[in-house]
């Protein structure tokens, strides 16, 4: 199969980048899809948060109705607005969908977003019904996001083209999920965490985009960094692993796949049939197209962000300085846990810490690298200094626990300068609270991510690991 | 078998509307892509048994030939480690016996004779239809591995030797084939082979809705299958 990415990219573009916008079935009732559509368009979103702008280009709405919606002169057609629309967004009931799109083909519109449901996933009615606009769609070479989902989400051009709630903060991570349910709580969690999104996207019932289509364009968006994928099922599985082939040595994907549970299929004759699941068979799909997989929604966005920020290992070996022995040995068991190899320090970096002065006659003189409990950042400084310089390194996971002398964002300054000297994954644990925070806020800014869990934290830097050994062993 | 002949065996057990290939076939079909079988034939009666266990040498084992036996085991059609031609004389009506005994319908093609191989680590090779994917193939550890933890991985079919090997290195049982206890490591590059020549023959047919290869026989210089199934759709 060949694959152009640029040309799957310019396919999709319209959904991202639109001139102009209709939404059809626009609404002056403030409970309606069709008002909240609006809304988002104008202001972000329908509820007031301070990070909320509107999309700058041209909204007109479609409703035979109304005159004005939210201020915005109304259309009773979309082939009545006079100027350039890319983009249909169509909210009207099942039964006046074709018609719509029929009107969109006219209007010579280059992608539609069906917001509405009652299609593939409502028996075979619906499903005629979506056969039948999907082949006039395909006659006039538009492309269909839907039916059945939440739209479509583009923070770096605050548009938000969906009902849902409001738009995420702009971050490096792009979101694709089958569950438009699921993207709605994502957002509303995500702003509180400060975790950032170059695109949202939600493709229901995928009657033509699917999310293979979604990576590729995901993989030439010069805002997205790293891909996180949300799915249940494909339309195609062989053109999942191509695109995905072709997009992972360009970027990461991180995919959560839902129905572990599933058993192999019914009518049995081998044991490869009793033992062929679903999701056994998507793990392989995943390792075969280098997609590294998450079992949970937080590991997934935890992978996917690490990705997004911080530079990749060159190897396995991994040092972990902390100030607290407990915290160490836990990080320690779960990097052993997921193959993640903690060197001994060689004898000439315990020889030039020991003569430093600074450290406590007690410190651990290995792997986890113990400060003891009365470290200040000093000690922190001389020992990232250390190991980062040494070569035996190559990533460091630094725990921090809040004692009387411990100072969060002086010690967490002492990362960012150290990561940037050196160039090598940093992950912090800094573990707390009301105080913490302090320095967890900076290092979040600073694109090194924190975890209060040295579980995560572990995970977080095995997926630069694999991913860098991913990436040597496409380029060998 | 070249790939026509082995599409005119398929095309010829469809249109008799028979799903499962005999054992001699899907092993035939296995050898021509380059997976080795311990030598074989099929034998009709008990002169033609004893003309070919002198031929590929004892210690044999028998397997009834029967479109009605799938699980042969379990029918009494498998006697292993014949050791000489008057055990095989005596053994070749037995295994008539329960079979007939097992299914009295069942139509009995002949009995496989197929050369004892020693003791060996075994796993299982197999190819499924998957209705997102297509063909997939499988592999594992084999018997009570495969059976109590699962312990096998997939990949869409065709692969080649790299992936196949890949594979290998994922299963959580890897350590059994490195050789635990003293043991020799098994013959990576032949497994990883016969991994992907088996994916190479489900992609190449359509036609094979599941594959079994089990066991393969695994040693350290060689492999061997020595049981296979050819489900086709």
């Amino acid at each position: 199969m060949q694959i152009d990415l640029e040309e799957k990219h310019s396919q999709v573009q319209c959904f991202f980048e639109p001139q102009g916008i209709a939404v059809i079935g626009a609404s002056q009732h403030s409970e309606k899809i069709g008002y909240q559509v609006i809304k988002n368009l104008q202001e972000g979103g329908t509820f007031p948060l301070p990070h909320l702008k509107g999309f700058s280009g041209r909204i007109f709405p479609v409703n035979p109705k109304a005159d004005q919606v939210l201020g915005l002169r109304c259309y009773s057609k979309i082939t009545e607005i006079p100027e350039r629309v890319d983009l249909a967004i169509i909210c009207v009931p099942a039964r006046l969908v074709t018609q719509a799109i029929q009107d969109c083909a006219q209007k010579k519109v280059k992608g539609v977003s069906i917001i509405s449901a009652g299609f593939g996933e409502a028996g075979t009615e619906g499903k005629k019904l979506q056969e039948g606009f999907l082949e006039i769609a395909k006659r006039a070479g538009m492309r269909i996001v839907g039916p059945n989902c939440l739209g479509i989400i583009y923070p770096p051009r605050h548009l938000n083209a969906s009902f849902a709630p409001f738009l995420p903060l702009s971050g490096k991570v792009a979101f694709i999920s089958q569950s438009g349910a699921l993207l709605d709580s994502v957002i509303d969690w995500s702003v509180k965490e400060n975790y950032g999104f170059s695109a949202m996207i939600s493709y229901g019932n995928k009657c033509d985009l699917d999310a293979p289509d979604f990576i590729a364009w995901a993989a030439k968006d010069p805002y997205t960094k790293a891909i996180a994928l949300y799915i249940e099922g494909l339309n195609d599985g062989r053109y999942f692993l191509e695109i995905a082939k072709k997009v992972t040595p360009i970027k990461p994907i991180v995919a959560l796949k839902a129905g572990k549970s599933a058993v192999g299929r019914k009518a049995v004759g081998s044991h490869t049939g009793s033992l062929a699941g679903s999701y056994q068979i998507y793990k392989g799909v995943f390792r075969q197209s280098g997609v590294i997989m998450a079992d949970t929604l937080t590991e997934m966005f935890d992978m996917a962000k690490t990705l997004a920020y911080q530079p990749l290992a060159k190897g396995n070996r991994v040092a972990i300085v902390t100030n607290g022995g407990g915290n160490g040995v836990m990080c320690a068991d779960y990097c052993e846990e997921l193959g993640i190899e903690l060197p001994n320090l060689p004898p000439e970096l315990i020889e030039k810490l020991d003569k430093s002065g600074r450290m406590h006659p007690a410190w651990s003189r290995g792997n986890p690298l113990d400060l003891v409990g009365d470290a200040g950042s000093e000690r922190y400084e001389i020992a990232l200094e250390a190991v980062m310089s040494s070569g035996v390194y190559d990533g460091v996971i630094v725990i921090q626990t809040l004692q009387t002398m411990t100072k969060p964002l002086r010690n967490a300054g002492i990362l960012v300068e150290m990561q940037k000297k050196y160039k090598k994954p940093v992950i912090g644990a800094f573990m707390g609270g009301v105080i913490t925070e302090a320095g967890t806020k900076y290092l979040e800014k600073q694109g090194i991510p924190n975890y209060n869990d040295l579980n995560r934290a572990a995970k977080a830097m095995w997926a630069l690991i694999e991913y860098g050994r991913y990436l040597r062993r496409r380029k060998v | 078998m070249n790939k026509e002949e082995i599409l005119t065996q398929i095309e010829q057990f469809k249109e008799d509307g028979r799903k499962f290939l005999p054992e001699p076939i899907s092993e035939e079909i296995l050898a021509s892509y380059n997976i080795p079988i311990p030598p074989a034939s099929l034998a009709e009666n008990v002169e033609k048994a004893v003309k070919c266990a002198k031929k590929i040498g004892f210690p044999v084992v028998l397997k009834v030939v029967s479109p009605q036996i799938i699980h042969k085991s379990e029918a009494g059609g498998v006697i292993a480690n014949i050791g000489r031609e008057a055990k095989l004389r005596e053994a070749f009506p037995r295994i008539l016996a329960n079979a007939r005994k097992y299914n009295p319908r069942a139509k009995v093609e002949g009995v496989y004779v197929q050369k004892m191989v020693p003791p060996a680590r075994e796993v299982i090779i197999g190819t499924v239809k998957d209705k997102q994917f297509g063909p997939v193939v499988m592999f594992g550890l084999g018997g009570i591995f495969v059976e109590i933890f699962k312990d096998v991985v997939f990949r869409v079919a065709p692969i080649d030797k790299e992936e196949a090997r890949r594979m290998i290195d994922e299963i959580k049982g890897l350590a059994i084939l490195q050789g635990a206890r003293g043991e020799k490591s098994i013959d990576f590059a032949s497994l990883s082979e016969a991994i992907a020549n088996t994916s190479q023959l489900a992609f190449d047919f359509p036609q094979i809705e599941q594959l079994d290869i089990n066991p393969l026989c695994l040693y350290p210089g060689n492999i061997y299958a020595l049981d296979a199934r050819v489900i086709l759709e």
